[in-house]
């Protein structure tokens, strides 16, 4: 082949490919809007009297149209399960769904948990969403809200048979705006993990069960040493300081969520933020909090630090990690307004992008069926089905106490702006455990910007 | 002069204790990235580090390249260096030949449209680019990677050779054109054989580039299957943020093809750099 | 020329032209129009939603916010420190370098190994050196020479996460201009120097007087990409604080990725976008304009 031959093939290669790309099969189905007829139950109120009317509506809806599976499908499940808990997804929990549906091949992938709400918000903004999600419960206000996610209430028939299954308090973090876009994968919260070796060594016999007890405690641990510290943290997002918020008595918002004025400035809030400060300043508290990351799991198995408040999964970590430390648990030392920790854990929700909706179906029913949900209790998932309770607890005894806190336990703010409001909670708790600005004064610059982003909605 | 004799011994030996020093300090943090790949994760916080590992092991690389995936990483920015370093050296190279012979309609804007995207930050097109790739199907796609890595070293390149292209004895090609031979015949058989040095220049650079893009590749995949090592890499540290064994054993492996090529190719990195400046 | 010739020669060089072209416009110049267009709206990525025309709303709204103006300190402070560190320690490397008789390559390569390394692997590996709690550098400082009488918190403190920040930019950089300079040096001929020295000149004058004019272009140059590059950093700041703590180590592009990915405000990153291509315009042409030809008197 002659030079002026190939030039003129490349070119044209090129061109070509080009070509193909562009009018490659698109990402997504465009959605369409398409007319439905429903039957509408309300209760009308009328002067003196409630009449229940029904009546037949036209209603439009957006919808992306799923085609119907031929032959194997496959879909995609994004998840942050640690280590040890995706082994067991991997090995044990998708191979026998494969099993039992040949025809759907589960594509399993992990994502930090720190880049997940990036990674997954860029994939939805680029329409190539993953199929299920197993999501933190504080995410699905904000996906439902901006329409990315599948009412699964209307898409699964079969949807009130789990709803009546699970623990009422997971479910409603999949509720919003009058549908359920999602259901409980497994729940959680934070308690004492107290370290037994470094008690005995200051002298200590019993954990706290007050705040007042575990200053007590700090006191003692810092006499071991410098470098011996009472408690860590990684920072001073919700997850972190609400315990000892919620503890104290305080809180960050009114029940309705409409104001925070008067409540994240609240005096007991206050006496909250100003505990943490004198931990911090005492050297009970690990500066590890002030950000940049402090490795709590591993001072606390080389004894350097004393407490942490950690959730159900750390046996199975430590088992894999520090075989020859033991755990030791308690509840969340008790404030004025009692022992309260924060309610944590995940939701499966599907997206609205998913090409194989009733796959992704048969994947949720999976992961919540009893089998599955005691599968993932042996590394440390607490269950969300009431009726495997009690043989999760035979097969992990310490869930026993996780089930005591969570009877008392609060949830984040289910409110889609979350994310941005956590993100001026975590700046007001550093500049407040720094020392550029009182707790009083911080709380009372922050009060009002909570405000507005509950209000916008 | 005679005087300086042993001034000059002084000096010298001052010189080569300074320079050395500096060395130190520069590889200091190369060393030590490769002892801590090569400890097991009990030593990695040891207090006072260890410069040589204590039971030195490759375990790390091990797991990064078995069960890590890095196998498939590896291959993957290959592919993509590889097919964005041809395209766009060859594409270049055209544009290049156009400019340094042909007198066109349109050769001064264009040729300044280059010049100025030389100067804008690659990231500042990143939000666009995310919607065209979405639009044309390119997310999660090598080729979507290849494209813009094409797109973003082509002005450079492109600038480059036509310095080099203008340089070149016309003599030549004219003897072509006489002999019935045309453009194509002069661009393949005179002009891209004498310009090898230059074609070696501009193929290392955009290869180095593409090797260790990281935004783009960072934000076009999100799957696990179609990620490069630098991605991987990154994301492989917020997975395990204090296993810096791991993550470092994984940053050496990526780093190999890179060494190996400056090792085999100094002269053209160097020439690179300089052919642009010195001509100011 | 003829016609026809003339002709026959705009449509060859077109067609040589013309992959390059494509990849250029479709991939640069295309999204530079569009991230225009973006930055004028309130840009909805759902389907469905529709973007909401806001005119300069989002330039305004950038001038207003300090995050903004933190991020733009910080950028411009990254730019102060690292390019004339880099500059400087460079060209003290190179006259060095210059005058060795044996032993150049060696040292050259082992100042130009950062720079072949990504951004990525040196990134994490300062993240790790500059560690808190038993980082090497804080080893060295309070166990080694006992500067420190503490482990200092590098990462989580604004002004020391900086500190490391630009640390790590003027270290990975320094052996690009070096080796530039290094050539620049090696190009300025002999006799020059003889001639200044049988004149009198010291070895400071003559590199003030002799050296430093004759380099002039290659300084200009150097410090134009610098610039550049110096406006432009963003994987170190992502990868070894991402911005934290309390937005304080933010700079321009991280902000604008932040905005853009985290969440979802396309309109708003492609402004910031603007902005920085605006400045470092402006920048670079006010250098070449003023700092290429010596002053005339």
């Amino acid at each position: 082949m002659n030079a002026r031959k190939a030039f003129l093939l490349l070119i044209v290669l090129v061109v070509l490919a080009l070509v193909v790309i562009a009018c490659g099969p698109a990402a997504t189905p465009t959605p369409q809007v398409i007319k439905e007829t429903v039957v509408v139950t309300q209760v009308v109120e009328k002067p003196g009297e409630k009449v229940v009317e029904t009546k037949i509506v036209e209603v439009e809806k957006v919808v992306t149209p799923t085609p119907q599976p031929e032959g194997p499908v496959t879909i995609a499940f994004w998840h942050a399960y640690n280590p040890v808990e995706t082994e067991m997804l991997t090995k044990k929990v998708i191979p026998a769904f494969e099993e039992k549906y040949p025809n759907i091949k589960v594509e399993a992938q992990a994502v930090p948990y720190n880049e997940f709400r990036k990674k997954l918000l860029t994939a939805i903004a680029g329409g190539t969403a993953p199929d299920l999600i197993r999501s933190d419960i504080i995410w699905v206000p904000e996906l439902a809200d901006m329409g990315a996610l599948v009412a699964l209430d209307e898409l699964m028939p079969d949807f009130d048979e789990y709803k009546d299954q699970v623990f009422p308090g997971p479910l409603s973090t999949n509720y919003w705006k009058g549908h359920y876009y999602g259901l409980p994968l497994d729940t959680n919260t934070r308690i004492l993990m107290w370290n037994k070796e470094m008690y005995e060594a200051a002298g200590i016999t019993e954990p706290p069960t007050t705040i007042d007890e575990f200053l007590a405690v700090c006191e003692k641990i810092k006499s071991l040493g410098e470098d011996k510290y009472c408690f860590a943290d990684g920072g001073t997002y919700g997850w972190a300081v609400l315990p000892w918020i919620w503890s104290f008595g305080g809180s960050l918002t009114d029940p309705d969520m409409t104001t925070a004025s008067g409540y994240v400035n609240s005096p007991a809030t206050v006496a909250a933020y100003e505990f943490l400060k004198e931990l911090l300043d005492k050297g009970y508290l690990h500066p590890g909090i002030l950000g940049g990351g402090v490795d709590t799991s591993g001072g606390y198995a080389q004894d350097q630090i004393a407490n942490l408040l950690e959730g159900p999964w750390m046996p199975a970590i430590f088992e894999a990690q520090y075989p020859d430390k033991e755990i030791q648990w308690a509840l969340m030392p008790a404030g004025d307004g009692g022992s309260i920790s924060v309610v944590g854990g995940e939701d499966i929700v599907m997206f609205q992008q998913s090409q194989h909706k009733e796959a992704a179906a048969e994947f949720i029913r999976f992961m919540l069926s009893p089998e599955v949900q005691l599968m993932m209790a042996d590394v440390g998932q607490v269950p969300v089905r009431m009726d495997v309770t009690d043989e999760a607890v035979q097969k992990q005894p310490y869930f026993a106490l996780f089930f005591e806190q969570l009877k008392t336990a609060k949830a984040r703010l289910p409110h889609p702006n979350w994310p941005k409001i956590e993100d001026l909670l975590t700046s007001t708790g550093q500049a407040i455990l720094r020392g550029e600005k009182g707790a009083q004064e911080a709380l009372d610059e922050l009060a009002p910007k909570i405000d507005s982003l509950l209000a916008t909605d | 002069m005679v005087l300086n004799k042993r001034q000059q011994f002084v000096e010298i030996v001052f010189l080569y204790l300074a320079l050395g020093a500096g060395a130190v300090v520069m590889a200091i943090p190369l060393i030590y990235m490769v002892s801590t790949a090569l400890k097991g994760q009990v030593y990695v916080f040891e207090i006072p580090p260890r410069f040589i590992p204590r039971e030195p092991t490759l375990a790390n690389f091990i797991e990064a390249w078995q069960s890590n995936n890095f196998s498939l990483y590896f291959r993957n920015s290959a592919v993509v260096a590889v097919t964005a370093t041809l395209v766009s050296v060859l594409c270049s190279a055209m544009l290049a030949y156009a400019f340094a012979r042909f007198q066109f309609p349109g050769k001064a804007p264009i040729f300044y449209m280059l010049l100025f995207t030389l100067m804008i930050p690659g990231l500042m097109l990143i939000i666009p680019q995310f919607l065209l790739a979405k639009t044309l199907g390119l997310r999660n796609s090598l080729s979507g990677l290849v494209f813009v890595y094409v797109a973003m070293t082509i002005p450079l390149n492109t600038f480059l050779l036509r310095g080099f292209f203008e340089q070149l004895p016309r003599e030549l090609e004219e003897a072509v054109l006489i002999d019935g031979g045309g453009y194509g015949t002069i661009f393949f058989r005179i002009i891209l054989p004498l310009s090898q040095p230059a074609l070696a220049t501009v193929s290392i650079f955009t290869f180095l580039f593409a090797w260790d893009e990281f935004t783009w590749a960072l934000t076009a995949i999100d799957v696990e299957a179609k990620r490069t090592l630098p991605v991987a890499i990154a994301t492989f540290h917020g997975a395990h943020l204090t296993q810096w064994g791991l993550v470092f054993a994984a940053s050496l492996i990526a780093m190999i093809p890179i060494v190996l090529l400056y090792a085999s190719l100094q002269r053209y990195f160097i020439s690179g750099l300089t052919t642009g400046a010195l001509k100011g | 020329m003829n016609r026809a010739l003339r002709q026959q020669q705009i449509r060859v060089a077109y067609l040589f032209m013309l992959p390059g072209l494509i990849f250029f416009l479709t991939f640069q110049i295309y999204p530079l129009i569009k991230a225009f267009q973006i930055s004028l709206y309130r840009w909805e990525i759902m389907p469905g939603q529709a973007s909401q025309f806001l005119g300069l709303a989002n330039y305004l709204r950038a001038f207003q916010d300090p995050i903004f103006w933190l991020a733009m300190r910080n950028t411009a402070l990254y730019t102060l420190v690292t390019v004339p560190g880099q500059m400087v320690l460079a060209m003290v490397v190179a006259l060095a370098l210059n005058r060795l008789v044996w032993g150049r390559v060696f040292f050259r390569t082992v100042y130009y190994l950062p720079v072949i390394t990504s951004w990525v692997v040196v990134s994490l590996l300062f993240k790790f050196l500059f560690n808190s709690q038993a980082g090497l550098i804080n080893f060295v400082l309070k166990d080694l020479l006992h500067l420190t009488p503490n482990y200092i918190p590098w990462l989580q403190n604004p002004g020391t996460a900086l500190i490391a920040i630009m640390t790590l930019g003027i270290w990975k950089g320094i052996g690009w201009s070096m080796v530039i300079f290094l050539a620049a040096l090696q190009g300025i001929p002999v006799e020059l120097h003889e001639a200044a020295a049988i004149d009198g000149a010291s070895r400071w004058q003559r590199f003030w007087y002799v050296t430093l004019p004759i380099m002039r272009p290659t300084l200009v140059f150097v410090l134009v990409m610098l610039t550049i590059g110096g406006f432009n950093v963003f994987i170190p700041v992502y990868l070894i604080t991402g911005g934290e703590p309390m937005h304080r180590t933010e700079t321009i592009l991280t902000y604008m990725y932040n905005e853009a990915f985290n969440f979802l405000d396309f309109g708003y990153g492609a402004a910031l976008s603007y902005l920085l291509a605006a400045i470092i315009f402006v920048l670079s042409f006010l250098q070449i304009r003023f700092l290429r030809r010596p002053v005339e008197f």
